[in-house]
């Protein structure tokens, strides 16, 4: 008795409040994917047999497979960037304002919350070969564009992501404006400064750390736009908007596991190389 | 003081064009969910009307060569018919809404208890490498979902859980993310505020109860939203995990409901986004403040 209880008071508390989480996302996380690493190195997924790299050389000869993961990279680079700047600007206007500003982030925020499936019928009847736009169009004479079966399907996937993005990002860019001390305008002031010069040299500085969140925050969601996609394109959309994560649905609907975890696992890599960058960038910025 | 009245009186003509452009922005932006709630106020026939562009033998008469989708703002008759024929005469629905409860509720319950519990062993928790294993729910938490379906689906295999809603709960409710959003919040609570507890005897649960939860309401209204609209709006485990279209949630059967049901697709629309839409009311502030913790290091 009194050695059980002593040996309970050995085990931190802390770690008892930690375990059964902890428990929960080795079983559902850690685990099956270090299960799923297996995968990447045999030819098929039941007795299949060694085959070192070889899925990874596969992986890289494969079209769709360079295809999708060029298609997001290119997506992230496009918006990514415009959806930071739409957005800083955005948040400088608002912290302008001093009415209805609670108003204004209400109306830009309704996009993240709203269910991607409530918005699917609204996004083709306004984009296909037969919506809205078209009609337009070619009421002013200016004649049918194929918006999601031609290479603009691009840029209507970059309007769907800053519409639903861009309240996310303001909040972050506003919390950020809001820790900027008012005594570094007022000295920028005295000292003469232009305000061009006030913006870059205090808000643009001083937003370095909330900008690097935003790139995070901004690449994670910019995954998430395949759902939109998917839902009006379906699993075959388009070249120019067939992205990585269509290939590992298709490759998931095909039973091709081998191939599926080479992709995530180098996936995985590159995630976590470019968290290590962004992280270590971030520091940078903050001291 | 003189300096002090003339900002006041410029500023206030430059707020209001301010105040315009940044109005006329946001119309664009609401436009999507006004077009979606006047037109599900409209009856099913000026819908079908609207949407549909297959020439009639009457068009061709006419001399119509192509017509095309027409998105109106004003209704021809404002009437219900649309959330009638929805909820009385359309039981798969109902059904499928129901479906979207069944995996929303749970997780959002399940990931709140976990992230509070985990959080608070990570703050309480004082052992040198706690922070490695933090950094790995961060990387997790940074994945594409894509990513983690292959795992999911081998420990769902596993447990047989495969064809159950189980497959997407428990990984959603051990999900990095609230454990990340709940530490972050903690942080803002003084230290003293635990050592006065600790020096008044009060014991972990105890100070877990008293002292943490309260100085949490809004961090915890923020991430029971967020979980909440992440699986209310579940698409990818969804096309994975579930082959039975009974067993489908309202996304990903929405998108398909144009073809068949347009008429009433307008109305499912809303009633699909009404729960996260009365959250967003309701919680802004704390949505807001959820937000910007995710940002904060």
């Amino acid at each position: 008795m009194l050695k059980a209880m002593q040996k309970k008071h050995r085990i931190p508390s802390g770690f008892i409040f930690l375990l059964p989480g902890l428990l929960g996302f080795v079983i559902f996380f850690i685990w099956p994917f270090v299960v799923s690493l297996g995968y990447a190195f045999v030819d098929k997924p039941i007795n299949g047999t060694f085959v070192g790299f070889k899925n990874f050389l596969d992986l890289f000869q494969n079209r769709a497979y360079r295809l999708g993961l060029t298609n997001i990279l290119r997506f992230i680079a496009i918006s990514v960037p415009l959806n930071m700047a739409l957005s800083l600007g955005l948040a400088l206007l608002i912290n302008k304002i001093k009415r209805y500003k609670e108003l204004f982030s209400l109306a830009f925020l309704a996009p993240l919350v709203i269910p991607s499936g409530s918005m699917v019928f609204f996004w083709k009847a306004l984009f296909s070969y037969d919506g809205a736009i078209n009609g337009f169009l070619v009421n002013v004479g200016i004649g049918k564009v194929n918006w999601l079966d031609s290479g603009l399907a691009l840029l209507v996937m970059v309007i769907i992501f800053i519409w639903k993005n861009l309240g996310f990002n303001m909040v972050l860019y506003l919390a950020g404006l809001s820790n900027i001390p008012r005594d570094y305008y007022e000295a920028a002031q005295v000292d003469g400064a232009r305000p061009w010069q006030a913006f870059r040299h205090i808000t643009f500085a001083q937003l370095a750390p909330t900008s690097v969140l935003v790139l995070i925050m901004s690449i994670i969601n910019s995954f998430k736009v395949f759902k939109e996609i998917y839902l009006i394109t379906g699993s075959y959309p388009h070249e120019s908007i067939y992205t990585l994560q269509h290939f590992m649905n298709n490759m998931f609907s095909s039973l091709n596991y081998p191939r599926l975890t080479t992709a995530t696992t180098v996936l995985v890599l590159i995630v976590v190389v470019f968290t290590q960058t962004l992280l270590r960038l971030e520091r940078r910025a903050s001291a | 003081m003189v300096i002090d009245v003339k900002i006041v009186g410029k500023g206030s003509v430059h707020e209001k064009l301010l105040m315009g452009l940044v109005g006329v922005v946001a119309l664009i932006f609401l436009l999507p969910l006004v077009v979606t709630i006047v037109n599900s106020l409209m009856t099913e026939k000026e819908i079908t009307w609207n949407f549909t562009t297959q020439l009639t033998s009457f068009d061709l008469i006419a001399g119509i060569k192509e017509k095309f989708q027409q998105i109106k703002l004003i209704p021809q008759q404002v009437s219900l018919s649309q959330y009638n024929d929805v909820l009385l005469n359309q039981p798969a629905f109902l059904l499928l809404l129901l479906n979207s409860l069944k995996i929303a509720v749970p997780v959002t319950f399940g990931a709140l208890i976990v992230a509070l519990l985990s959080a608070y062993g990570f703050t309480v928790w004082k052992w040198k490498y706690k922070e490695i294993i933090f950094t790995v729910y961060i990387v997790v938490m940074l994945m594409p979902l894509q990513a983690v379906l292959v795992p999911n689906y081998i420990i769902a295999d596993m447990l047989h859980i495969k064809a159950n809603y189980l497959a997407i709960i428990l990984p959603g409710i051990f999900s990095p993310f609230g454990v990340f959003l709940m530490r972050q919040s903690m942080k803002f609570i003084p230290p003293a505020y635990f050592e006065a507890a600790h020096m008044d005897g009060a014991n972990h649960w105890q100070i877990f109860w008293r002292v943490v939860m309260p100085q949490l309401k809004s961090s915890i209204a923020a991430l029971c939203m967020l979980v909440f609209i992440e699986y209310w709006n579940l698409v990818e485990q969804a096309v994975i995990f579930i082959d039975d279209y009974t067993k489908e949630p309202l996304s990903v059967f929405l998108s398909r409901m144009g073809e068949g049901w347009m008429g009433i697709v307008f109305s499912a629309s809303c009633l699909y986004m009404f729960l996260p839409l009365w959250f967003l009311l309701l919680g802004q502030k704390d949505l807001e403040k959820g937000i910007e913790l995710s940002g904060v290091k």
